[in-house]
């Protein structure tokens, strides 16, 4: 069965950010970009840009890392933090070698990409569908876009 | 199939076992637990020092929990004798148990050192529960701390000292702070840090002597004024409990470390005897070299693969990443790998304004070790010890990015994008399946 999850197209990104300001609203309640979960990287001098957030991966890394069992799957198939259960200990931040574990300095938390409970606040931001929340098999989304947007800067030794 | 299997300890690998083979087998097996203390998690203990949790929340099962899972549980018994050949164990009341299949996942201990004194009273260790109990009882407001050691551990227990608002002395034998953790360029950066959030840090100090007096410990110190402390906490070091398995018929190691010697799927030279944790010398997935790590990961995973392979699955594993993370005062510091390599290729950089530190180690084209710090409400610092992880553990090719990251050892996060680090890491999984949600005994999340 092929669940939903985020795909992302990011020669279709304009770097608008909206993503990270809708994501952050979820994430906390306030419009912050510096709390958000999805991370919009920027390439070649900030002309081009790769959204990048958890993949939702197999073995999930942060969850059987977690000492105390605050890391489930929740209803949407999403690798979810348990607040209450979570002492902060940031075990989560050095299993995930992804690194899309993300802490709290205020709530001394974890927390992560929970896909919204089902309804991905990002997904629904995204003016240029960069960001669309469909069935498929996660993937590594912008590995080829990134080769490619930094070969050349790589190549002057500018990057 | 072995239909009874024995797990001797109730830790972080031990429970991870129990909970694969259930995952595994749905019940259909025998479980045995042997297990001197409780199960709990070691990893928060310093979250119950400093009263952000219950001690009920540290319990990673309960009894009820237990028989849920169908585990036939020996709380309070531990282990004696192990007579592999004739598949026996012998607990410490004379009770034989005989099994099909043996986890020895006994973990390791506290040491202090052999001075005068370190077994008086008022002198703790912070490693078991218990332990952990009597310090929750004698650090009090305005008392004075002193931790003899400044390694992993007694910086695991800072914060929580701090928060009960004792006052903090650190005695260091060694010439710096963590010197098994991160190099001295990241451990002047964090004493720095903690000298300004009011710890007192003395490094290069050998205690000689603790004396008890009108209800006080006196610290002599070899060459120096002696230390007066209400509680002290001996943060020397941890020894795996091994002893118990001299003339097992198991091979151990004669090697600094010692330790089960075992296979890619964690059997001891008894194919029937499995080690996990502390006490199994498994394979370091970076250097290849078989040592014992004494990590909660390395633990968790240990314990995962044997309980799928009891459960009759056949998991091979590649090895363990030593890693290790602390958070002092709201600066996060943490290292991977093999971060301690004279042959290696090393880039670093500090922002000294801002904390910061990065610390690349490369062997060829690959990151073989990383060493990051950096304050832990800057978003970088968390993404980063991610990407370190990843691109370690991955080992994926840096060749074309070594001259930015040479020049750049702050920026890794295109290298690790454009390196296809995600396509890389994507397939892997330590069990060959996708993992299971926990699944946390109700009982032990409500109570």
């Amino acid at each position: 069965m092929t669940v939903n999850v985020l795909v992302f197209h990011p020669d279709r990104c304009t770097g608008c950010l909206r993503c990270e300001l809708y994501c952050s609203y979820m994430q906390t309640g306030a419009f912050q970009p510096a709390k958000s979960v999805i991370r919009v990287a920027p390439m070649e001098g900030y002309t081009s840009y790769a959204p990048y957030t958890c993949t939702q991966c197999a073995e999930g890394w942060c969850m059987t890392a977690c000492p105390v069992g605050a890391i489930h799957i929740n209803a949407a198939s999403a690798k979810d933090v348990i607040d209450d259960r979570c002492v902060g200990c940031k075990l989560c931040t050095i299993a995930c070698p992804y690194g899309t574990m993300f802490y709290d300095a205020d709530s001394q938390k974890a927390y992560k990409c929970d896909l919204c409970g089902g309804r991905p606040a990002c997904a629904e931001a995204c003016p240029t569908q960069a960001i669309v929340f469909e069935a498929a098999t996660t993937a590594d989304w912008v590995g080829d876009f990134a080769a490619d947007r930094t070969a050349r800067v790589l190549a002057q030794g500018a990057a | 199939m072995a239909a009874r299997h024995l797990i001797v300890g109730g830790g972080t690998a031990g429970i991870n076992a129990i909970r694969t083979i259930r995952e595994e087998d749905g019940g259909a097996s025998e479980i045995t637990l042997v297990s001197a203390e409780r199960p709990y998690s070691r990893m928060v203990l310093p979250y119950y020092l400093g009263k952000q949790i219950a001690e009920s929340h540290v319990y990673t099962a309960t009894p009820a929990s237990l028989a849920a899972w169908k585990v036939k549980a020996l709380l309070g018994r531990r282990a004696a004798r192990l007579d592999a050949a004739a598949a026996t164990l012998t607990l410490d009341d004379g009770a034989n148990v005989p099994y099909d299949d043996c986890l020895i996942a006994t973990g390791s201990r506290a040491v202090k050192p052999a001075i005068p004194g370190a077994d008086g009273p008022g002198v703790h260790c912070f490693w078991t529960l218990e332990e952990a109990q009597r310090v929750v009882a004698g650090v009090t407001p305005g008392s004075r701390v002193v931790m003899v050691g400044a390694g992993f551990i007694a910086f695991t227990i800072l914060n929580a000292i701090l928060a009960r608002e004792a006052k903090l002395t650190i005695l260091e034998i060694a010439p710096r702070i963590l010197p098994r953790m991160v190099d001295a360029e990241c451990a002047g950066l964090v004493s720095r840090w903690l000298t300004r959030h009011g710890v007192t840090l003395r490094p290069g100090v050998t205690v000689t002597r603790i004396e008890e007096a009108r209800g006080k410990r006196r610290l002599h110190l070899k060459g120096g004024e002696p230390v007066t402390a209400d509680v002290v906490i001996m943060a020397t070091g941890i020894r795996p409990n091994l002893e118990w398995l001299e003339g097992s018929g198991l091979e151990l190691s004669g090697e600094p470390g010692g330790g089960v010697l075992v296979d890619d799927h964690l059997r001891s030279s008894v194919r029937t005897v499995y080690a996990a944790g502390d006490v199994a010398r498994g394979r370091n997935v970076v250097s290849g070299a078989h040592e014992v790590h004494a990590i909660e990961p390395t633990a968790q995973e240990h314990g995962r693969v044997v309980g799928a392979n009891m459960a009759g699955r056949d998991v091979a594993y590649p090895g363990s990443l030593v890693m290790n993370i602390v958070e002092v005062c709201h600066l996060d510091v943490a290292s991977f790998g093999q971060w301690e390599d004279e042959g290696a290729e090393v880039f670093s950089a500090v922002r000294p304004e801002r904390s910061q530190y990065r610390k690349l180690l490369f062997r060829g084209g690959r990151l073989t070790g990383a060493i990051i710090g950096g304050p832990s409400n800057d978003m970088w610092t968390t993404n980063d010890v991610g990407m370190l992880k990843g691109l370690v553990y991955a080992g994926v090719d840096l060749s074309a990015w070594k001259a930015h990251l040479a020049r750049h050892p702050f920026d890794i996060k295109p290298a690790f994008l454009a390196t296809r680090t995600v396509t890389s890491l994507l397939p892997r999984t330590i069990l060959g399946r996708p993992s299971h949600s926990p699944e946390l005994p109700t009982s032990v999340v409500v109570t």
